[in-house]
């Protein structure tokens, strides 16, 4: 155990805290709830005394080795410090929050149990200064949160839940898998070595490491909620309790997130061909996630759906941060303000859609329409998310998103200089800008949807819900929406300083020449942004994904087709008919030895013929006995061939013996005589004596017979002999009467 | 340290459990005596561990210079640890598992003397020794097979004795030609193969090796010779638990270390048509096991399912015939026997306390016996490979062993998608029952009102093998540290 203590602290102390939180729950669940919540603020306190021993004494590290086999190793640097801090902050307000949320849910004392274990093991995540323990933590951290998705136990929920572990157990052995391939290319997975390790075995190894990313890609992606394996996000968020949702949905991917980034940053740094690769996914993932949201009806799953589009968002920062090489401040800026702002925001927008829950126990829009009017401070909070998530200037997400669009435009640029086609980059800025629009559009719709609309049935009785939220849910709502506020009034100040602190993590530096944020170049990109989100939201989401239904009410139409489900079309096929049942239907094939004994079986055949003929041939039988049992002996040792060993001999060779015994009846006589006549009655059988057939067989009524007469002569000789033997006993007393006398 | 203390940790639970049934005593008091015994030879084989006897101990010889003796190495250290440490605890839960059942004297009896037997396997200073403990094992531990002396356990333990008996002779081919071809049957760390006296018979022992391996393997459940294990698990749960998970089946992963790293040695194999072999039939057998097991729902006969197919990662660790694979082979060897005992127990206190045997049968139990089913979780994600649990760290050990060998000879790093492939079995195998018992379906719950969590002769041991779990987990350095200097020579 070396380093400073405090990082170690950090990750057991939420550890520790979920059994103090279950055994305090046993007794008292009004003391639990004061223990979870002391938890979680004392963890936001370590987090700020390791934030302040950074600004003090700069970067901590701390190894504890032999911990769950290669050690621990923790390493505190300014990334590390936001996105700790951060994760504490989540924690903090969901903490909170949840005290009111889950005030009528059982299970309760489950749910906290894992709600610090994930907590513990997030820390792990963010702290972690090598890939071992990154895995270590994200492993536990996967399996812990799974609790949250299934915490209904509703079918829904469980469905949910099997993708959510499927994907988190896939995703962590390919994970593991890429971390052994490029330990043994690189030699370390420490992350400050590894940049060195990678360059210096790249040449001979090229193809090693290049699996070994795609396999890290692979395990990060799917926490990240990157296309293709975004299949769990808009099931499992839905679902789980709002808080859980938050964290899901704002921290949870983010762990994602941070291995990719450490895969980009550390193993293939300023690599163009995996640039590329990341920018694709991105780009699909930001689409095909705002296209989801846009027709989703729900109001979770489109907060979902918004979250895997801004992972997109992320991802192509992330992309642009290879491809630019060394001149990526701009795209590294902007990849980790966008996850930082994504974080904030989403805790803010999946409690308010809590609030929203925990009063109505209902998400679909069209019948929680109208339950934020005249609820002001509701209304406030989820617009500032809403406001800042579709990039409106004055607010934090214009300058992530800002700076993400400089970066594409910057690299066109740099394009264009060599001389290069810059007509992708352009269709790729396009794309994000068409994205930045939906989701204008869809935060649109759910804003309208939920605090403008009427509610054509029930309106009253929801104005009638002044209470409906404590002051404690209210003040963990307001405390982040008031700094996401000043996040996005006042960038330079709050912003800016993150950009700074973190960057060294991404081996960024500041730009050249300061970002003007509201300069009119800046503005227009957030304009066109603004234009197409009203064109979607007022051409396509209310012309087209709205209707009347019979009595001329409006109402949202869900119209993505069902059965367009990548896990239900794609996975769940591919996953149950192709590898499980076909690996089980070889073993079982094989269980039951089908082919095995076939074999055998034919096996046995040839060497029972040749043991036949050998033993019809006379030749030394005895020994063929003795070697047959040894075999048979051996052969038992398989199991099924026993009984086929046996039931083979018996069947040929040692069915001699009861043959013989059969036709051991009688004497030869009567076999061939009662064989003949008995061939003779099946011919008579057939022709004349049809209706009464002879069944009883000669040979055996023959042998009756002479068994009868034998039988008969012997008692004839028997008492033939004991006569003589009287009549000589009479003769000899006669004798000795006549000498003696 | 005097060396016959080893004989007398062999010989006193063998002595002592054949003349247990002459003693007559009532169950209390004969169950006290019994764990006094078993207690005792523990303390007697750990004695020897921690001060060993330098010199060997020989009980006698056989026909020229083949010996009977006893000497405790450092592989055989760690078999005699683990088993000494296991025994009392199996013993323990056995008492309250075979309450209420019919002939508890002659089992207890021969479970003791099973004792008795697999320590001399582990303390044979020789392939000779080793192989008459081998054949003794079969012999005491039939009977625990047959006693429920149901028609199906009669049938069990006649399959357990051919395959047991034919993998013997297996076994003793190869005994024959190491004494024909090497220089002592002794185990010596890196093979005591003669190579002037092989000369160019090289395909003819290694075809001896291959059948050798295939003989002791019957033990080890591997591929062609797994049918008996499933079956075996109509014995009552001490004997599935203890001895076919640990003491039986790893004697037969012993016997293949032994054959493979003191006898034949595995610069003499690596690379060598009988590895390549070898290391399919693991691999086979891995992916068999684990496949099967996810298709079987009778609790007891997963976790025999699954027991193959953790037996074949330590005999793949193994055939990776390198330092790492044996170190890597122990590691599991280890880990899996705590796991698997604890997760064999699970099964049988569900089994005790409510006779349910099937897995879709177990739908909520999760509530009535928290904390029967609460170590199983961590039994189980220790079989899934979750890190934080044992199991994680033998199968990256094991992963690692494959990957270094995999540089000269690139087919090992098939072992690592095997490992993968069987991982994501393992988890769902294990979660299944696992979510059956904690999320049950709405609607679905079995009512099973009366049942409870057993009593403190079964919790005890559940609960010691889940913090062992956990401490081999969270801090494995030294056991580490001692299988390394063990698999380099050094102990």
């Amino acid at each position: 155990m070396s380093g400073n203590v405090i990082l170690f602290h950090t990750v057991w102390f939420p550890f520790a805290a979920a059994f103090v939180s279950y055994l305090t729950g046993r007794r008292s669940k009004a003391a639990r709830d004061r223990v979870v919540q002391f938890a979680v603020a004392a963890e936001f306190g370590l987090m700020l005394a390791a934030a302040a021993i950074y600004f003090q004494g700069g970067e901590q590290e701390f190894l504890l080795a032999g911990f769950c086999g290669q050690g621990v190793y923790l390493k505190l640097d300014g990334f590390r410090v936001v996105y700790g801090v951060i994760a504490a902050f989540m924690w903090l307000g969901t903490g909170v929050f949840s005290r009111e949320y889950f005030g009528h849910y059982r299970n309760r004392n489950r749910y906290y149990f894992f709600y610090l274990l994930t907590l513990g093991a997030t820390m792990g995540v963010f702290l972690s200064g090598d890939l071992y323990t990154t895995f270590v933590f994200f492993e536990v951290m996967s399996l812990a949160s799974y609790v949250w998705v299934v915490h209904d136990e509703t079918e829904k929920a469980m469905k949910a839940g099997e993708i959510y572990l499927a994907i988190a157990v896939i995703g962590g052995l390919v994970m593991l898998m890429g971390l052994l391939l490029l330990y043994d290319a690189a030699g370390t997975l420490r992350m400050s070595e590894l940049y060195d390790a990678v360059a210096a075995v790249w040449q001979e190894k090229q193809m090693q490491i290049y699996a070994a990313g795609g396999c890290l890609l692979f395990g990060f992606g799917a926490k990240a909620g990157m296309f293709p394996l975004h299949v769990w996000l808009p099931k499992a968020h839905p679902v789980a309790p709002a808080p859980a949702s938050a964290l899901l949905s704002g921290i949870l991917t983010k762990t994602g997130v941070f291995g990719i980034l450490i895969v980009c940053a550390e193993v293939f740094r300023y690599n163009e061909s995996w640039g590329l690769l990341i920018l694709g996914f991105g780009v699909v993932t930001m689409f095909g996630g705002a296209l989801l949201a846009v027709f989703s009806v729900d109001l979770k799953r489109t907060l979902a759906c918004s979250s895997m589009s801004q992972i997109g968002f992320i991802l192509i920062g992330t992309g642009m941060m290879e491809l630019l090489g060394e001149a990526n401040a701009l795209a590294v800026r902007g990849t980790i303000l966008h996850m930082v702002n994504h974080s904030t925001i989403k805790l803010i927008l999946f409690m308010a859609a809590g609030v929203v829950y925990m009063n109505l126990h209902k998400l679909n829009l069209n019948e929680i329409r109208g339950f934020g009017r005249k609820k002001p401070l509701l209304a406030g909070i989820f617009l500032t998310g809403a406001l800042s998530i579709g990039g409106v200037p004055g607010f934090s997400g214009y300058v992530s998103k800002t700076l993400l669009h400089e970066s594409i435009v910057e690299y066109a640029e740099e394009l264009a200089e060599l001389g290069r086609s810059v007509l992708w980059v352009r269709g790729v800025e396009w794309i994000f800008l068409l994205t930045g629009g939906m989701t204008v559009a869809y935060m649109t719709k759910l804003f309208v949807a939920v605090f403008l609309e009427k509610n054509p049935e029930r309106q009253e009785e929801y104005d009638a819900r002044k209470n409906y939220m404590n002051k404690e849910s209210a003040l963990a709502l307001l405390v982040p929406a008031v700094l996401l506020l000043l996040m996005g009034f006042f960038p330079y100040l709050t912003m800016n300083q993150i950009a700074d602190l973190t960057q060294g993590f991404l081996h960024g530096t500041s730009p050249e020449h300061a970002v003007h944020y509201f300069s009119w170049t800046n503005l227009q990109g957030a304009l066109i942004s603004l234009t197409i989100g009203a064109i979607v939201y007022f051409g396509i989401i209310r012309r087209f994904l709205m209707g009347r239904d019979e009595s001329g009410r409006i109402y949202y139409k869900d119209l993505w087709p069902a059965w367009l489900d990548l896990e239900d079309r794609v996975y769940r096929p591919l996953f149950q008919r192709g590898a499980v049942a076909v690996c089980g239907f070889v073993c079982g094939l094989v269980d039951r030895l089908t082919l095995t004994k076939t074999l055998l079986r034919g096996g046995m055949n040839l060497g029972g013929i040749a043991c036949g003929i050998l033993d019809r041939l006379h030749l030394v039988k005895a020994f063929l006995k003795g070697l047959m049992s040894f075999t048979a002996l051996l052969s038992r040792a398989c199991d099924y061939l026993v009984d086929y060993v046996l039931v083979f001999f018996r069947n040929t060779t040692h069915r001699s013996t009861t043959e013989r015994h059969v036709y051991l009846i009688g004497s030869r006589f009567s076999r061939v005589a009662g064989t003949l006549l008995d061939r003779l009655a099946a011919v008579l059988n057939r022709t004349i004596l049809r209706r009464r057939p002879i069944r009883s067989s000669f040979v055996v009524r023959f042998a009756e017979w002479e068994e009868v007469i034998h039988k008969t002569n012997r008692m004839i000789s028997v008492s033939l002999s004991f006569g003589l033997m009287l009549a000589i006993i009479g003769l000899g007393l006669t004798l000795v009467y006549l000498l003696w006398w | 340290m005097n060396n016959a203390c080893l004989v007398l940790a062999i010989a006193l639970p063998i002595v002592g459990g054949a003349l247990m049934p002459l003693l007559r005593l009532p169950d209390k008091k004969r169950n006290l005596l019994i764990e006094l015994l078993v207690l005792a030879t523990s303390a007697l084989a750990f004695a020897c561990v921690l001060r060993r006897p330098e010199t060997n101990f020989v009980l006698f010889h056989l026909t020229g210079n083949m010996t009977f003796s006893l000497r405790l190495d450092g592989l055989g250290c760690v078999f005699t640890c683990l088993i000494a440490a296991l025994w009392p605890l199996a013993t323990l839960y056995a008492f309250e598992y075979m309450r209420h059942e019919e002939r508890t004297t002659s089992f207890f009896c021969c479970y003791t003397m099973t004792y008795g037997v697999t320590l001399g396997i582990a303390m044979s200073e020789d392939l000779v020794t080793m192989y008459l403990f081998y054949e003794l094992l079969t012999l005491v531990s039939v009977y625990l097979v047959m006693h429920p002396m149901t028609r199906k356990a009669l049938r069990a333990s006649r399959t357990y004795l051919y395959y047991s008996i034919g993998g013997a002779a297996f076994a003793f081919i190869g005994l024959v030609f190491l004494i024909l071809y090497g220089t002592t049957t002794n185990f010596v760390l890196g093979g005591v193969l003669d190579m002037e006296k092989v000369g160019g018979n090289m395909q003819l022992i290694l075809l001896v090796y291959v059948l050798a391996f295939l003989g002791f393997g019957v033990k080890a459940a591997i591929f062609p010779f797994q049918g008996w294990l499933p079956k075996a698990s109509v014995a009552p749960t001490p004997v599935t638990a203890l001895l076919h998970a640990v003491a039986v089946v790893k004697s037969g992963a012993f016997a293949i270390m032994r054959l493979t790293y003191y006898s034949f040695g595995e610069d003499f194999l690596r690379g060598t048509w009988a590895h390549f072999i070898v290391m399919s039939i693991a691999m086979i057998s891995v992916i068999y096991g684990s496949t099967m097991a996810v298709r079987e729902t009778h609790f007891k006969r997963r976790l025999a399912f699954s027991t193959i197919s953790n037996l074949s990662y330590v005999t793949l660790g193994v055939t990776m015939m390198s330092p790492a694979g044996l170190l890597a082979g122990m590691c599991h060897m280890v880990v899996h026997a705590v796991m698997k005992i604890g997760a064999f127990f699970c099964a049988g206190a569900v089994l005790h306390q409510s006779g349910l045997e099937y897995i879709d049968e177990l739908n909520g139990l999760g509530r009535r016996m928290p904390f029967t089913f609460g170590t199983f979780v961590i039994f189980g994600c220790s079989l899934a490979g979750i890190p934080l649990f044992g199991g994680f760290i033998s199968k990256w050990c094991i992963a690692m062993a494959a990957v270094g060998t995999a540089r000269e000879i690139p087919y090992a790093y098939a072992a690592v998608g095997v490992l993968l492939y069987a991982a994501l079995m393992t988890a769902i195998y294990v979660f299944t029952v696992v979510i059956r018992a904690f999320f049950p379906d709405r609607g679905s719950v079995t009512p099973h009102p009366e049942v409870t969590d057993p009593n403190w002769e079964m919790c005890l041991p559940l609960a010691l093998f889940a913090v062992a779990t956990l401490v081999l987990g969270l801090h494995s350095g030294p056991l580490l540290d001692v299988l390394q200097s063990i698999a380099s020579g050094g102990f």
